[in-house]
């Protein structure tokens, strides 16, 4: 269905001076420096699969997304879909996905709801009776008759990314590109689109891309996962793959009363602990210690805290996803392995 | 061409709406072109009073008070925003909303386009159209009216606007170069007046500069169907015309293709 190999993305990236006289000067004689976004990046996705794409910030996440819908042309590298080429023949290759970034809309601002599906009812060249059906379906998933009649502009963040979504299934797409489809959602509504995307995958097997920081999502929706930070792949399995590996990290924050205590702790001797499952920071107030709950029980990693201690306060959290992603960078040679 | 036309019309539809929703913003824009217009006229009456010559340039005060109104109905008329939108777009990276469509950037610009100005063309072009033929009728006496010139007025002016549109989108294609276009959009319009006979006719201007000028695109924008109507051109002139502006569109619509193929390989879309 989908094959990415070797994908490289570079940017040119003016240095501009300011002011007008900047552009004109950048305009007839421009300084670049070029900045490599994503690396040399390849998978494989199956049709039907719901595959997550997770990276810090900034990891190249969405110039990966952006080059697979046809937005950007690759460096080198080559990837195609449904056989197709994304950036040769864009227009040809749009009709077969669906495509919804979190941060934007391509709904029309100014138009009623129901208009911008007349239009794109259109240009997708639908015909009355897929459309209907379709309607009826993505208002079961999406549940848009409340808001429907309504302007875009006065939608809620919530409505507007339900709308957004319905919008890029009109045309009942092969494969659907979803960029941040959770983001600055409520819990409630996050879970109603994670079921809405689980049914559009069922009903007619749609191959789902996403991208996301909310690992709640990864959990509930993806199949498998790829990973990748600084523009190159970290990891490529499933979620039970990452999480026997990476999932059993905790941390444990704590503010002592008095800061110099943290020379008495000895952790790593006292439990037996390797570097790969342990780490000690502080900030001159707060301790931060990250542990693998596997090797060493949450339980006893208090227990031996407080009585060594005295604290102000003190926490224990799941690794968080930069966390895990963290946890595989630094053990990248050992995946390579 | 008439899938072409399936297509892109709910564009136009759309544009209808969206220009419905900001009704007082267009009143307003009509309200300050028209008080200009009459600046204008205020400026050429005093200027024909005060020289006691007939005419200026082969132009009576009446050929100049039709050559103000008409040329100022042509550039409202084949006006576009080209290069704001598609400017803006690039700016704020909307422009990768379109580009996961199937549809041609272009044509869904212009056909949006075309809906959006369709009230104001239908509100202000019969009026105006009326206005200058009472006026000449009261001035001279005689019915003016020349339908062989509206008609080729009308082909002269459709053929404007979309030169001006085709002209606008590539320059608001250099928008992906030099990422905000407020300033240089201001300066174009100013320039882009004067050159094309908005607010002087060309036949006014020295006879180098004039020919120059008539070559150039900025002509067939606005000079070009205003003498049209007036019918100041003679046969092989009106021939040369069309052929020029169809020149120019040609040139333009080539020109585009070319610079967007181009900032696509190039393109990174800029906030997020």
């Amino acid at each position: 269905m989908i094959y990415v190999e070797n994908l490289k993305k570079e940017f040119k990236k003016t240095i501009k001076d300011p002011g007008l006289k900047g552009s004109i000067k950048s305009f007839f004689k421009p300084q670049n420096e070029i900045i490599t976004a994503v690396k040399d990046i390849s998978f494989h996705v199956p049709k039907g699969e719901i595959l997550g794409f997770i990276g810090p910030n900034g990891a190249g996440k969405s110039t990966v997304i952006k080059m697979l819908t046809g937005i950007l042309t690759p460096t080198s590298g080559r990837c195609e879909i449904n056989g197709k080429i994304p950036y040769k023949n864009r227009k040809n290759y749009v009709k077969e996905i669906g495509v919804v970034f979190g941060q934007r809309t391509q709904l029309w601002w100014d138009l009623a709801l129901r208009e911008t599906y007349t239009v794109l009812k259109e240009i997708y060249e639908v015909d009355d009776e897929s459309f209907k059906t379709r309607m009826a379906f993505l208002n079961e998933v999406l549940e848009l008759e409340d808001f429907i009649t309504n302007p875009v502009r006065t939608l809620s963040l919530g409505q507007r990314m339900r709308a957004d979504i319905a919008a890029s299934l009109l045309h009942s797409p092969k494969v659907l590109f979803l960029d941040e489809p959770t983001i600055g959602l409520d819990v409630v509504v996050k879970d109603n689109i994670r079921k809405a995307i689980k049914a559009i995958n069922a009903e007619k097997n749609t191959t789902v891309i996403l991208t996301t920081h909310d690992l709640k999502d990864v959990e509930n929706l993806c199949d498998r996962i790829v990973m990748i930070d600084k523009g190159s792949k970290v990891f490529d399995g499933d979620i039970s793959d990452l999480k026997s590996r990476f999932g059993e990290s905790r941390e444990l924050n704590f503010v002592p009363e008095n800061i110099d205590i943290i020379k008495t702790l000895d952790y790593k001797n006292e439990f037996k602990l390797s570097d790969d499952d342990f780490e000690l920071s502080d900030n001159g107030v707060e301790v931060n210690v990250r542990f693998n709950s596997n090797k060493v029980s949450v339980e006893k990693m208090l227990n031996y805290t407080l009585s060594k201690t005295h604290v102000k306060d003190i926490n224990v959290t799941d690794a968080d996803i930069e966390e895990i992603i963290k946890g595989i960078y630094r053990s990248e040679v050992n995946l390579d392995a | 061409m008439r899938k072409v036309f399936k297509i892109y019309r709910p564009f136009t539809h759309a544009g209808v709406l969206i220009a419905a929703q900001y009704r007082a913003n267009f009143f307003f824009f009509i309200l300050g072109d028209i008080l200009r217009c009459f600046i204008n006229y205020f400026l050429w009456h005093a200027v024909f009073t005060s020289g006691g010559e007939k005419t200026f340039a082969g132009f009576s005060e009446t050929d100049m008070v039709v050559y103000i109104f008409i040329s100022f109905l042509t550039s409202v008329i084949a006006y576009s925003d080209g290069s704001y939108a598609v400017g803006e777009e690039i700016r704020d990276g909307n422009i990768a909303m379109r580009m996961i469509k199937p549809i041609r950037f272009d044509l869904a610009f212009l056909f949006q386009e075309l809906g959006e100005r369709l009230i104001t063309v239908t509100l202000i072009f019969a009026p105006m159209m009326l206005g200058v033929e009472i006026y000449k009728f009261v001035v001279t006496g005689v019915i003016g009216f020349n339908i062989v010139n509206f008609i080729l007025y009308l082909f002269s002016l459709i053929l404007a606007y979309l030169i001006t549109f085709y002209f606008n989108v590539c320059y608001g294609y250099s928008a992906f170069i030099l990422k905000n276009l407020w300033g240089a959009n201001f300066l174009k319009d100013c320039i882009v007046g004067f050159l094309s006979g908005g607010v002087i006719p060309l036949a006014f201007l020295p006879p180098v500069v004039a020919v120059t000028l008539n070559l150039l695109p900025f002509a067939s924008q606005t000079y070009i169907p205003v003498m049209m109507y007036v019918g100041m051109f003679d046969v092989p002139t009106i021939i040369y015309s069309f052929a020029l502006q169809i020149f120019w569109l040609i040139f333009f619509i080539i020109l585009q293709q070319i610079i967007w193929n181009a900032c696509v390989k190039r393109m990174s879309v800029q906030g997020g």
